[in-house]
């Protein structure tokens, strides 16, 4: 392979009246603005390093017809621009190239990989591509730091970067770098690992082995391989009988890592509670708050048809749909390469979808992220990203995931709190849609695996990328953190995949799916394999991206973009015929079996025998304390201010990260693909007011719709992790309340993100966080079951901490609550802009004195004054759950102009979003709103509130639907530029429109592209 | 439903060809879904259809440019295909991905032999940026573009990276506004219709600085039709950007008209 020439393809924008090098000014723009480094010009040239046997006359026709696009672009071949007279006026003062490091996905080159060989065909197999970019600095600060800039430009965990400095490039050295040539891998035969040891050799095993088991755990392992009817089964395969192989301890370890079977939500928990004095045992929260509740409720729910087993939860919709949900955390691999792990956290919770059942449709993405905030100057430890480029990378990752595979994005929301600058929190969501039932009379929500099928590996090939990625997210982060759990997605490749996929379930080619995402093909055979009762895998025929890897890597690898399926023999044919025409690779790797056993053989040999009642059922229960005692903070200082002063607060806490508008940010998702966005993120004359929820009519031309919701509240965590998550599921219920949802069939999703909650050295707080968790949970019971709202799906990721230069930094606890509902009629959908001039403005529910780690306390405590408070919002249930049913009766009964809910920043907050909405502001008397202060009033954040406007001539049916209820009448919709709050006839906030809308603007708004 | 027959391509990264097929199922015709590689293999031909629907999407994931190397598999996998097809006066419409793969492969602005020469080009927004966003569109009363006939203006999403239209001969866009060709540009919705002009629209009226602000082109004949924007995405009226404000009588949204008029066309001429 070594003397295939490597040539050199350069391609720049063409300097035209009218035409830029737009990639050269994002970079400019977004050095100015996240780092204040004014450049005058940047150019940016595009690298191909071409590895083929290529004739002068082909490279000239790969140039003109794949390379260079011959109205915008140049390009060389084998000759550079920087030395070419006629493409650069002047020399650069400064160059950086930026090249990926052997073995990271390389999309680009992947593509051009691909149009080769569409102009030579008979180059496949044997072509090889890899890209870079050069940036070329011209108009440079005197005292400018090349290295930072590269440093700036390039992530070292998986690019590489080289600089040619003032002097270089005055002696016209530029930058260069090698072809990114992968080694190849050392191929090491299963080994035997002798379990006989000190129970501090096991522990240590575990850890150098990023194992990430626990003592119990190893010892379970080393008591399996002490049983003489295990060690004759062994002996009979040829397998070592008294030890593990390799092959089967990292099988263990993936299958029983935190990350994939939820040890501390299944374990026996002590919990004693210093408030009430009160001590309970708690077996499993999993079963006994989330299980147990929701199969209570299934009972009175004919239309929950796939809960908890499968990879997403399926309801029935319609006659002929059902639709499923699911949302995923993908944390750790965004903390270390905010682009591709956010990329792979998307698309990975996209293949949850298609794998769920006998394969659903993606069709809509939901993507809720917690960040350190953009401006953070405090001290950063050492290896952690600046929070503005983990929100520039997470947020282009998810964008490129989202909008290459043609799924819209359309809910979301961007949570700001310094305790997530040592571990963001990145949760990717997804819809999909299924047929209740298949062709061949398979209701397409039940897999039909039988023992015989054969078991396909499909789509992306398994290289060493992503190993280990299942337990490294079940351990903190730390300086060691391995590069190996990064990768980067492919969504064309997953594209391909999903097109081919659906049109196999379709035509009833498949039996069982399931992703390989977490564990790999350890995780995805293992799992179905409980459904035949045993498999047999052969490693040797799995595709490789890199020759020589080791059984052990090839089974337990998180390579993405890949499915596992099982297909009758039968089959076989059609199935592969499908593969060919959609270019996806298919592989047969085993064989689904009802030995009892997973076996895995690597060609002829044994190399792993694991007991399907071992692998799914042996890990030991963890036994856990947790003690809460109810943190006492200090009260809220509140600053003397009249009206005036209460309309800056007002637009100061609009210019909260947390308040204020996404808009630039989500802008950039394609929220409209598919054709069926009726609710979006922004509504308004201007098209930028905030959507609360949205509603997508998926069936084209129908007017059936379906909602989705979130709501999350991490801030109450540190009054109460009950209010905080009882206000989260208010809020998701809210929110999509507010744009008509048919509360007779909605269901949630839970997916937690806790620090570590397990008493230690390390976590000395380990009981409270653990009560935390335990509160949180009773919460999630108490709500649900009020609201009839079943968690049908969900995901836990609890080690949310970074131990850095010395320094632990943990998460407040969160809990992101998702909701999936049903609308009857889009047509009657409402959104959350104020319409016309003259209607009606009433405030819903009612409001107290709930100051308590509000938005605005949070604020005025940063400033240096006071404490968070103590009085934190709760949820009454009955009481919004009466009025939330009376308000979409009358939404159904056309009485609704708009509906907005009240949440961040309160009152004031929500009536100025509504202004945005139309443009103009009035005067709103808050005289009836009760026994509250100013404060509370303006900006309490009391749930269960909804501010909605009617017609005039509608008001009084509208009063009449709203009797029971409490509903305030607080003005009517204007045309002012000045926003008034008045009480008992004092104005109390007084502000203008537009210098509002500039402060809730501005904060997000941020120049370049990542 | 009419005996109209339409090829709706996919495969590759293409992501709007369930809601494009929709599209011209509700104008009347019958639609397919068709792999580029049964094209490319002979599994079935264009012949057996009277219009070609390239819809959006993010075809090899804009690698290399945007629409490039799908082009390509056309360009190089099927030319005499599309050729015959063009020239026995069937239909082609572009739509986003599918508007930056027919001018990639020559097809747009075009000419009359077919030569599937590139003359133009589509290139990065001037924000640097892919977006999602409402625009008004004005329609050429002039233009010999059976796509567009008796549109004046309609409101309908961009979703972009690389919607800036350029060429590099100012004379190449003088002959294209002479032929009519130049079909669709982006408009102020406040100005009086007939008002679109060669002078360039701030962002975000014209979203991505395209040259004369143009949203989308026809070839010499009319009949082959290209642009950023998404009218399948505004089949509905409830698919509107701001629907709730106006109450309208629900129904077929503005987007529509594009895929009755070409229908029409199909039964009057090819059918």
């Amino acid at each position: 392979m070594s003397d295939i020439p490597v040539h050199l393809v350069e391609v720049t924008p063409r300097e035209l009246p009218g035409m830029q090098d737009t990639r050269g000014e994002s970079v400019r723009s977004m050095l100015s603005t996240d780092h204040n480094i004014q450049v005058e010009r940047i150019a940016s040239i595009t690298g191909y390093q071409v590895k083929a046997q290529l004739t002068g006359e082909q490279l000239l026709q790969s140039l003109q017809d794949l390379f260079c696009d011959p109205i915008i672009e140049h390009g060389m071949v084998n000759q550079s621009l920087l030395d070419t007279d006629g493409f650069f006026d002047t020399a650069p003062e400064m160059a950086i190239m930026i090249g990926f490091k052997p073995g990271v996905t390389d999309n680009a080159a992947q593509a051009a990989l691909d149009g080769l060989c569409t102009l030579f065909p008979d180059q496949s197999g044997t072509a090889q591509v890899a890209t870079t970019m050069t940036y070329l600095f011209w108009g440079l600060p005197e005292d400018v730091d090349g290295k930072a800039i590269a440093n700036m430009l390039h992530n070292p965990m998986i690019e590489r970067a080289a600089l040619a400095t003032r002097d270089h490039c005055a002696q016209k050295i530029w930058p260069q770098l090698s072809y990114p040539e992968r080694p190849p891998a050392a191929f090491n035969a299963p080994a035997t690992i002798d379990l006989e040891v000190s129970d501090e050799a096991l522990m240590e095993l575990s850890e150098t082995g990023l194992l990430a088991l626990n003592l119990e755990e190893m010892q379970a392992i080393q008591a399996h391989y002490r049983d003489a009817d295990v060690q004759a089964a062994r002996e009979a395969l040829g397998l070592p009988p008294a030890a593990p192989t390799d092959v089967e301890l990292e099988c263990l370890a993936q299958t029983w890592s935190e990350h994939c079977s939820h040890k501390i939500f299944a374990a026996k928990i002590h919990h004693v509670d210093k408030e009430s004095g009160e001590e309970s045992t708690l077996d499993s929260l999993f079963k006994t708050h989330i299980m147990k509740p929701t199969l209570d409720m299934q009972k009175e729910n004919d239309w929950l048809l796939s809960i908890f087993h499968d990879n997403s939860g399926v309801i029935e919709w319609t006659e002929d749909w059902s639709l499923c949900i699911k949302a995923e955390t993908h944390n750790s691999p965004s903390a270390l390469d905010p682009f591709g792990g956010a990329m792979t956290g998307i698309v990975g919770v996209n293949r949850d979808i298609l794998g769920t059942g006998l394969g659903a449709r993606p069709i809509a993405n939901m993507d809720v992220f917690c960040f350190g905030p953009p401006d953070f100057d405090g001290d950063l430890p050492g290896g952690l990203f600046h929070p503005s480029r983990v929100l520039r990378g997470v947020h282009a990752g998810i964008r490129a995931g989202g909008n290459e595979s043609g799924i819209p994005t359309v809910n979301g929301a961007i949570v700001f709190d310094d305790r997530y600058i040592g571990k963001p929190l990145v949760y990717a969501g997804t819809v999909g849609i299924m047929p209740r039932k298949l062709a061949d009379g398979r209701e397409s929500h039940i897999k039909t695996p039988q023992a015989g099928d054969v078991i396909y590996m499909l789509g992306g090939r398994v290289g060493s990328d992503g190993i280990h990625g299942a337990t490294f997210s079940s351990l903190e982060l730390t300086e060691e953190s391995p590069s190996s759990a990064v990768q980067i997605g492919d969504p064309i490749t997953q594209k391909k995949m999903l097109d081919m996929t659906l049109e196999a379930r379709d035509a009833g080619l498949i039996q069982v799916i399931t992703d390989n995402g977490a564990g790999g093909l350890s995780s995805s055979v293992g799992e179905m394999a409980e459904l035949t009762g045993g498999a047999e895998l052969d490693l040797s025929v799995v595709p490789l991206k890199q020759a020589g890897l080791s059984p052990w890597e090839i089974l337990v690898s998180e390579s993405q973009e890949r499915m596992t399926l099982g297909v009758r023999a039968a089959d076989m044919a059609a199935f592969e015929a499908l593969a060919d025409l959609h270019e996806v690779e298919a592989t047969v790797v085993g064989t689904f079996t009802d030995s009892g056993a997973f076996i895995v053989k690597f060609g002829e040999d044994n190399v792993a025998h694991l007991p399907m009642d071992f692998m799914h059922d042996g890990c030991p229960q963890l036994q856990l304390h947790s003690e809460w005692v109810p943190p006492v903070h200090d009260e809220i200082a509140f600053p003397d201010a009249d009206a005036k002063a209460m309309g800056g607060l007002l637009a100061d806490v609009l210019a909260r990260p947390n308040v204020a508008s996404k808009e630039w940010w989500v802008r950039q998702y394609d929220h409209e693909v598919i054709a069926q966005s009726v609710i979006k993120p922004f509504c308004g004359v201007n098209h930028d007011a905030p959507g609360d929820a949205a509603v997508i009519a998926p069936l084209q031309g129908d007017t059936r719709g379906a909602v989705v919701s979130c709501g999350i509240v991490p801030r109450y965590s540190d009054i109460d992790a009950y209010a905080m998550t009882a206000a989260a599921i208010d809020e998701a219920v809210r929110n999509a309340v507010c744009v008509g949802v048919d509360l007779n069939k909605i269901a949630g999703l839970d997916n937690f993100c806790w620090p570590d909650p397990i008493e230690s050295a390390k976590t000395p707080d380990g009981r409270f966080k653990l009560a935390q968790l335990v509160r949180s949970n009773q919460a999630l019971d108490d709500v649900c079951r009020a609201y009839n709202l079943p968690c049908i799906s969900g995901k836990d990721s609890m080690k949310n901490d970074a131990h850095l230069d010395g320094k632990k930094i943990s998460i407040p606890p969160t809990l992101l609550y998702t909701l999936l509902g049903d609308h009857l009629d889009v047509r009657k959908a409402v959104s959350s802009d104020f319409k016309d001039a003259g209607d009606v403005v009433y405030l819903l529910g009612e409001t107290h004195q709930e100051l308590g780690a509000s938005e605005l306390a949070f604020m005025l405590c940063e400033r240096g004054e006071g404490g968070i408070g103590n009085a934190v919002p709760q949820v009454d249930t009955t009481r919004n759950l009466a009025l939330y049913r009376a308000l979409t009766g009358a939404m159904d009964a056309g009485l609704v102009r708009s509906a907005h809910d009240c949440s961040d920043g309160g009152l004031a907050a929500a009536i100025a979003e509504c202004c945005f909405g139309c443009d103009g502001a009035g005067n709103f008397d808050l005289s009836g709103i009760g026994e509250v202060d100013d404060w509370a009033a303006l900006f309490g954040e009391s749930q269960g509130r909804i501010v909605v406007t009617t017609t005039p001539e509608n008001a009084a049916a509208f009063e009449a639907a709203m009797a029971d209820h409490a509903h305030l009448r607080i003005g009517e919709v204007g045309t002012a530029r000045t926003l008034k709050f008045s009480r008992d006839g004092n104005t109390i906030l007084e502000a203008n429109l537009g210098k509002l809308l500039d402060a809730w603007k501005d904060t997000l708004t941020m120049g370049g592209v990542a | 439903m009419s005996d109209v027959k339409v090829a709706v391509l996919y495969g590759f990264g293409i992501n709007c060809d369930h809601e494009t097929k929709a599209v011209f199922e509700m104008a009347g015709a019958s639609a397919d879904r068709i792999h580029v590689n049964e094209l490319v293999n002979g599994e079935k031909t264009l012949a057996d259809y009277h219009i070609m629907a390239v819809p959006g999407g993010f075809s090899f994931g804009d690698h290399l440019g945007s629409g490039r190397l799908l082009g390509n598999r056309l360009r190089f996998g099927i030319r005499d295909m599309v050729q015959d097809f063009v020239k026995a006066g069937k239909l082609v419409i572009g739509i986003c991905n599918g508007f930056q793969v027919l001018v990639k492969m020559g097809l747009l602005p075009g000419d009359e032999a077919v030569s599937l020469e590139q003359t133009a080009s589509l290139t990065l927004n001037n924000t640097g940026h892919y977006e999602d966003r409402w625009v008004t569109l004005e329609f050429d009363a002039d233009s010999p573009c059976v796509w567009t006939k008796g549109l004046t203006r309609i409101r309908v999403p961009v979703r972009h990276g690389e919607g800036k239209f350029v060429t590099t001969i100012d004379a190449n866009l003088d002959q294209w506004a002479e032929n009519g060709q130049l079909v669709v540009r982006y408009i102020d919705p406040d100005t009086a219709y007939p008002s679109a002009g060669d002078d360039p629209l701030p962002f975000p009226i014209c979203p991505n600085a395209s040259m004369r602000n143009i949203a989308g082109v026809c070839d010499p004949s009319g009949r082959i039709f290209g642009l950023m924007p998404h009218p399948e995405a505004n089949h509905s009226t409830w698919l509107g950007a701001t629907w709730t404000r106006e109450l309208p009588e629900h129904g077929e949204g503005e987007g529509m008209v594009i895929f009755h008029n070409a229908v029409k066309f199909a039964e009057e001429n090819l059918v």
